[in-house]
């Protein structure tokens, strides 16, 4: 019987450790999915962005808690596809030399020469693996990182884009977890035939990119559309970033945006209302007008921070902030004061909250669950104490015939739900151990032997079962399982403890 | 222990016992001396209150409380049915013994475990540590002297109705106490095994000065006892003829 009460903790600890290790290695996966094209800290000012970025980022990296920042415009726009499907996406304009120091994106680019398949794809079949396609797949790295593509037609490098690999839908992930680029995609024609296009889109696929435009007061000016040609895919791991996010490179996006450098006209009307002169640009007549002309710098959205090594996210932050506030007071008038920026610079945590929060509650949830379902753990191990004391109903008459006292009766029943606490708690802690570390494995098992598959790839975004072992976690989990065992050991103790000794050794 | 040498006194004790509804009396003043170094055996009728009677005594029960009566029982003038139940833990833990007649040995420890179990319970756990030794040391030195010398570390299932019985003993001697309450010792025994069990008592008895209450149904036995007194209706009766 102790044996059992044993196995109960044990399978308990087990069981909240298992669920535990899943659930928080999902979050941080999905966390540092997250976090990799975003950095630590993001200091934004939506829509029409604010001038002297590089004023900004060359202060921000002046700073010892600082390793790098970098431009950013984001906005949203309409992408037409290959297969002429118009989708709602956000654009990130980056600059690729420096997106890559302050984010993962070199990370997250698809389509590269790699040298050893992902964990699931024991077959080889991950076209990124072929020699052959060795040299086209680095050119494809190498078009992701500079944003740019060759044009053999024209014989020209284009600026280009990095597509979600989800976006276009024409990349089938398989159940290994790889991708299987369809090479062709098709678009209906008006007179009802079909016409093939480029299906891998870094080897001549394209996509139409259609924005609106803002004047420098944040109005909408016109809508601007231009034919991006696309470099490469990137797969940051967030399926909502995956599937709506296009990367083009920051100038392009200034230019369509109108944030690009530009002249700045003030016109004053004459006195004479009449009076003509000569357009100095079109060289045609037009009302004579006064011009006093300057510079309206380039804009960016945002500022992407990276924390030097060691200094935390909340650290930078703080620092930003007051390097904002530096930075604003030299381009008073200019830029959005630091009373206005105070909300708008937010560590990668704030930005994805809602994302985190989500999963925070789920993991919450989940435990809260199983906590209650192990709960039944107490009542197991009462049940089953509570049968052992009225087994040993005699041995505890003849302790007290001994002069046991009461209390050293209902002692010896909670050191013995302690030991088997332990016990159990040391065994459920090393069983959870070993079916975390070998949660992919045994999942691999299951399949081959019962055809189980729990976590597909294809419906879960990473390939493998995240997991990890926290030892505070495993502490918490091994107290509560010991706790467990205790609480469950009390009624018994307290009954064994009022037992009337005669009758106790009258018992038969 | 009184001038009159009595170290046990047991005066008006009555008790009754409540089966559902029912009220059993069993004991209706029963006065009692014993004195030290002394022999008693009880004898009675099945059901006569005998075991309920030595239970008093060793402090296991309490007697009734009646209104406007005196009832004690007292063990060297210390009287122990108005003790806390610490105290008679205590008292049960140094100054009496008991010996049953199903051994009550505790299955699971072997013989020498089972004999020190006393001293554990005496002593405390860290007062145990300190004391082992010499726990360990008199166990060993009872259980040479029952003939058990050889079997200390077999489990009672493995040994005979007398073995078990020596090791009843020889754990109720452990702590060396003052009085041993045998409640029928010999009654789950063949006679040649109980006269050997008995001669064991006696001998012990004689050498350590020990006082014994023996509840036993066997005259013959009762004879070897230095007094016999019986229980009829709940009453004691002495036994000059034995």
């Amino acid at each position: 019987m102790p044996i059992l009460a044993m196995l109960a903790v044990m399978l308990s600890v087990a069981t909240i450790l298992i669920t535990w290790s899943v659930m928080g290695g999902f979050l941080k996966t999905l966390v540092n999915s997250g976090r990799s094209l975003v950095g630590d800290v993001v200091i934004t000012w939506p829509n029409v962005g604010f001038a002297h970025y590089e004023d900004l980022i060359e202060r921000l990296e002046a700073d010892p808690m600082i390793e790098g920042a970098t431009p950013i415009i984001e906005t949203f726009g309409l992408v037409q596809l290959p297969d002429d499907r118009i989708e709602l996406i956000t654009i990130k304009g980056i600059d690729p030399s420096s997106y890559g120091t302050v984010t993962n994106y070199n990370d997250t680019i698809w389509w590269k020469p790699i040298e050893e398949p992902t964990p699931k794809d024991r077959d080889r079949s991950d076209v990124r693996l072929d020699p052959e396609l060795r040299e086209i797949m680095s050119v494809f790295e190498s078009n992701a990182n500079t944003l740019t593509r060759f044009d053999p037609a024209s014989g020209e490098t284009q600026d280009a884009g990095v597509l979600g690999v989800e976006v276009t839908g024409l990349n089938i992930r398989t159940e290994d977890g790889i991708y299987d680029p369809r090479t062709t995609a098709f678009r209906a024609l008006p007179d009802g035939g079909i016409e093939r296009v480029p299906g891998f889109m870094p080897s001549g696929g394209s996509v139409g990119l259609t924005v609106l435009a803002l004047d420098s007061k944040g109005r909408p000016v016109d809508p601007v559309t231009r034919t991006i040609p696309i470099a490469n895919e990137f797969q940051s791991g967030i399926y909502e970033v995956d599937t709506s996010t296009l990367i083009v490179p920051l100038g392009v996006m200034q230019r369509m945006l109108r944030m690009d450098e530009a002249r700045r006209v003030e016109i004053v009307e004459s006195e004479n209302p009449f009076e003509m002169e000569r357009d100095p640009d079109t060289g045609e007549m037009r009302p004579k007008r006064r011009e006093i002309v300057g510079v309206d710098p380039a804009r960016a959205t945002n500022v992407l921070v990276k924390a030097a090594k060691g200094v935390q996210v909340d650290d930078a932050q703080a620092r930003c902030k007051e390097i904002y506030a530096e930075f604003a007071a030299a381009h008073r008038g200019d830029v959005p004061g630091p009373m206005q920026m105070e909300n708008q610079i937010r560590t990668w945590e704030d930005l994805n909250a809602t994302m985190i929060n989500a999963v925070k509650k789920e993991t919450g949830l989940v435990l809260f669950v199983f906590g209650i379902v192990s709960f039944t753990t107490v009542f197991l191990v009462l049940a089953i104490f509570w049968s052992m004391a009225s087994e040993k109903t005699k041995d505890i008459g003849i302790l007290r015939a001994l002069g046991a006292s009461t209390g050293g009766i209902a002692w010896l029943w909670i050191r013995y739900g302690t030991v088997i606490g332990l016990i159990g708690a040391v065994f459920g802690t090393a069983l959870g151990y070993v079916i975390v570390s070998n949660i992919n494995a045994i999942h691999d098992w299951l399949g081959r032997t019962f055809g189980l598959t729990i976590w597909d790839p294809r419906q879960y975004y990473f390939i493998e079962i995240p997991s990890e072992v926290d030892l505070s976690k495993a502490i918490i989990v091994f107290i509560v399982g010991v706790l467990t065992c205790v609480l469950g050991s009390l009624l018994p103790a307290w009954r064994s403890a009022k037992m009337d000794p005669v009758k106790a050794l009258r018992f038969e | 222990m009184s001038e009159t040498g009595t170290i046990l006194n047991v005066t008006n004790v009555r008790k009754t016992y409540t089966l559902g509804r029912v009220k059993v009396p069993v004991l209706h003043g029963v006065d009692l001396d014993v004195r030290a170094g002394e022999w008693i055996a009880v004898l009675g009728a099945s059901g006569s209150g005998k075991s309920t009677l030595l239970h008093l005594m060793g402090g296991l029960d309490r007697p009734d409380r009646v209104k406007g009566e005196r009832a004690s029982i007292s063990f060297m003038d210390r009287e122990i049915t108005s003790l806390g139940s610490h105290a008679l833990d205590k008292y049960r833990a140094r100054d009496v013994g008991f010996v049953f007649q199903f051994y009550h040995l505790l299955p699971e420890l072997d013989v020498m475990s089972n004999v020190c179990v006393g001293g554990m319970i005496r002593h405390g756990r860290l007062g145990y540590r300190t004391n082992r030794k010499s726990i360990q040391g008199r166990a060993s030195e009872l259980l040479g002297r029952f003939g058990l010398g050889d079997r200390l570390g077999h489990r009672p299932a493995e040994l005979s109705g007398g073995e078990r019985q020596r090791v009843a003993i020889a754990r109720a001697l452990i702590n060396e106490p003052r009085v041993l309450l045998a409640d029928e010792p010999t009654g789950n025994l063949d006679q040649k095994t109980g006269d050997s069990i008995l001669d064991t008592i006696s001998e012990h008895r004689a050498s350590a000065g020990l006082t014994m209450v023996m509840v036993t149904h066997d005259e013959r036995i009762a004879a070897r006892a230095d007094r016999v007194i019986r229980l009829v209706d709940g009453r004691v009766q002495e036994d000059p003829g034995l």
